[in-house]
């Protein structure tokens, strides 16, 4: 659950920083100042379902026990 | 690709290098700038995965005496791709494809700390029925925690035109041929429908990223905050994946993809028509062709399948559609479908209209196949027979081309509601106007039709 609560928190803090500073891409084409503050914002909602996707074996697993003491 | 000397005209964008002929082959300079980059990719292991998964055109190092300037780390030597074509040329499959390879590249490049620096479309083309990326020097070190710097480049790019022609119309991908950097957002957000909204990818990366892009346009830049976890980057790159997979469109109902449903064509002369082609191309022996007018792409596998490098050019997107799809699941290896209207072949676009080939600029070919077109280009477009024989003669050295009599119902079809103002349009006339750039080799009616197949040499690219 640790790891939910940090990607939560790292999603949060990167929506808050996008939202703080203006940034800077150094790169050859232009990424955009608009896109490249909006790909953060999005990248961190998209990164919770990414977590539940990529972990949902663990998740499973942890529900199962969870379950099962409740049983208990 | 046609071999001709010195730089390529659409490769000075990137400050890593550029492409350049000499002597008949082409070269690639990497500079010294780029220099740690290209070390890495050979280093890391990225090239030889991606070679050895036929995502990345592969070159072989040459002599630095080659290099055009002082600013050269490597000259490298890239195997050549048979035929370039463009974004506004390739039907829908063929962009989702390209779009999934430039996705699937950045994730496996983030696995050896790498990342793709550009998205372009232009970078992708169609080898051996397969999409490829032709640009080695696309490649950066990945900076931890940085964002994807070619993120609204990829949206420009693919994801718009494919949900242009996905919800909206299938043809709205030649937006990509006004717009050299792609379609731009706010532009993609006004024509797709509303209903495009409550789909969360294209909410997204669509109508908020146009949103967004608006916003900022005039803020200025000046922090160096890098606030984008590697995770987070995963988790875009699959959000854009799953975006490009939901789309979807079907060839279905176009005019001419249910073409060979509706022809007039007796199974007798099919046969003889298939045979004339198979013979002549036989005898041609061509390097290269292109079917022009191709439809799904019937005749343009006789010659594909004796292994020539064949582009099956066709106006409807459907029949296209239906023939890259059969290219891909068969996997065919010589042939290329591509969108294209030969009344208004693909102009010379971008920097001063160089940095993408028009159609014609990508010709010469050995042979042609005009197969049951000329009453198109005569009748419907109002072309004089003699401009006609003109073009193709510039175009390549032998043409095979079918002639429709106006008795054929395909041709009182066009007449049915016009005047009839081409007294010269029959075989005796079209003989008389394209006899000044061919000579006629061969003359074969077709048995079972009342059509007539000729092969045709040029005056004017063989010499004669």
């Amino acid at each position: 659950m640790n790891f939910f609560k940090s990607v939560i928190r790292m999603s949060m803090l990167a929506a808050a920083c996008c939202l703080l500073f203006p940034l800077r891409a150094y790169a050859y084409i232009d990424p955009g100042t608009g896109s490249y503050i909006f790909q953060i914002i999005i990248a961190a909602f998209v990164a919770l379902s990414f977590a539940v996707k990529v972990y949902w074996l663990k998740i499973k697993k942890f529900l199962g026990r969870l379950f099962a003491k409740k049983e208990k | 690709m046609k071999p001709a000397e010195g730089l390529v005209p659409g490769s000075f964008r990137d400050p890593s290098g550029f492409l350049f002929w000499n002597q008949g082959q082409l070269y690639r300079q990497v500079n010294g700038a780029y220099q740690e980059h290209y070390d890495q990719l050979i280093a890391s292991g990225l090239y030889r995965e991606l070679q050895a998964e036929g995502l990345l055109v592969g070159h072989e190092e040459c002599d630095l005496k080659l290099a055009r300037d002082r600013a050269a780390y490597k000259i490298i030597r890239p195997a050549l791709v048979p035929f370039i074509s463009y974004p506004y040329e390739w039907c829908f499959s063929q962009l989702k494809d390209a779009a999934l390879l430039t996705l699937g590249i950045q994730k496996k490049a983030l696995e050896y700390g790498m990342s793709l620096k550009d998205a372009s479309a232009y970078n992708v083309q169609f080898v051996h029925g397969r999409p490829l990326l032709i640009d080695t020097l696309s490649f950066e070190k990945y900076p931890e925690g940085r964002p994807w710097v070619a993120y609204r480049q990829f949206c420009q790019h693919f994801l718009a035109p494919l949900a242009l022609m996905a919800c909206r119309d299938v043809r709205l991908n030649q937006l990509s041929c006004l717009y050299v950097d792609g379609v731009p957002l706010d532009l993609a957000s006004s024509l797709l429908p509303a209903r495009t909204r409550f789909k969360f990818s294209l909410l997204s990366h669509i109508h908020l990223h146009a949103r967004s892009q608006k916003r900022y346009a005039d803020k200025p830049v000046r922090s160096k905050q890098r606030p984008m976890s590697r995770f987070a980057l995963l988790a875009l790159l699959n959000s854009l994946e799953n975006a490009v997979n939901k789309l979807h469109w079907q060839p279905r109902g176009s005019e001419w993809a249910e073409y060979y449903d509706h022809t007039n064509y007796s199974d007798q002369a099919l046969e003889v028509k298939v045979k004339l082609v198979a013979d002549s191309l036989e005898r041609l022996r061509p390097r290269d062709v292109w079917d022009i007018g191709a439809n799904t792409g019937v005749f343009s596998r006789l010659a594909s399948a004796r292994g020539i490098p064949t582009v099956s050019l066709d106006i409807d997107a459907a029949a296209v559609e239906k023939n890259y799809r059969q290219c891909r699941r068969d996997n065919e290896k010589c042939l290329l479908p591509l969108v294209g209207d030969v009344t208004n072949p693909s102009p010379g676009i971008g920097w001063e209209n160089r940095e993408r080939m028009s159609l014609l600029q990508r010709g010469p070919v050995d042979t042609i196949l005009a197969l049951a077109l000329v009453h198109h280009l005569a009748i419907s477009n109002n072309l004089p027979l003699g401009k006609i024989a003109d073009f193709f003669s510039r175009l390549c050295r032998d043409l095979i081309l079918e002639f429709i009599p106006k008795s054929d119902s395909q041709v009182q079809r066009l007449l049915a509601t016009r005047d009839d103002i081409f007294p010269d349009y029959h075989a005796a006339g079209l003989e008389k106007e394209f006899l000044p750039y061919f000579a006629i080799e061969r003359r074969e009616a077709i048995a079972g039709s009342e059509r007539i197949l000729y092969v045709m040499r040029s005056k004017v690219r063989s010499g004669g």
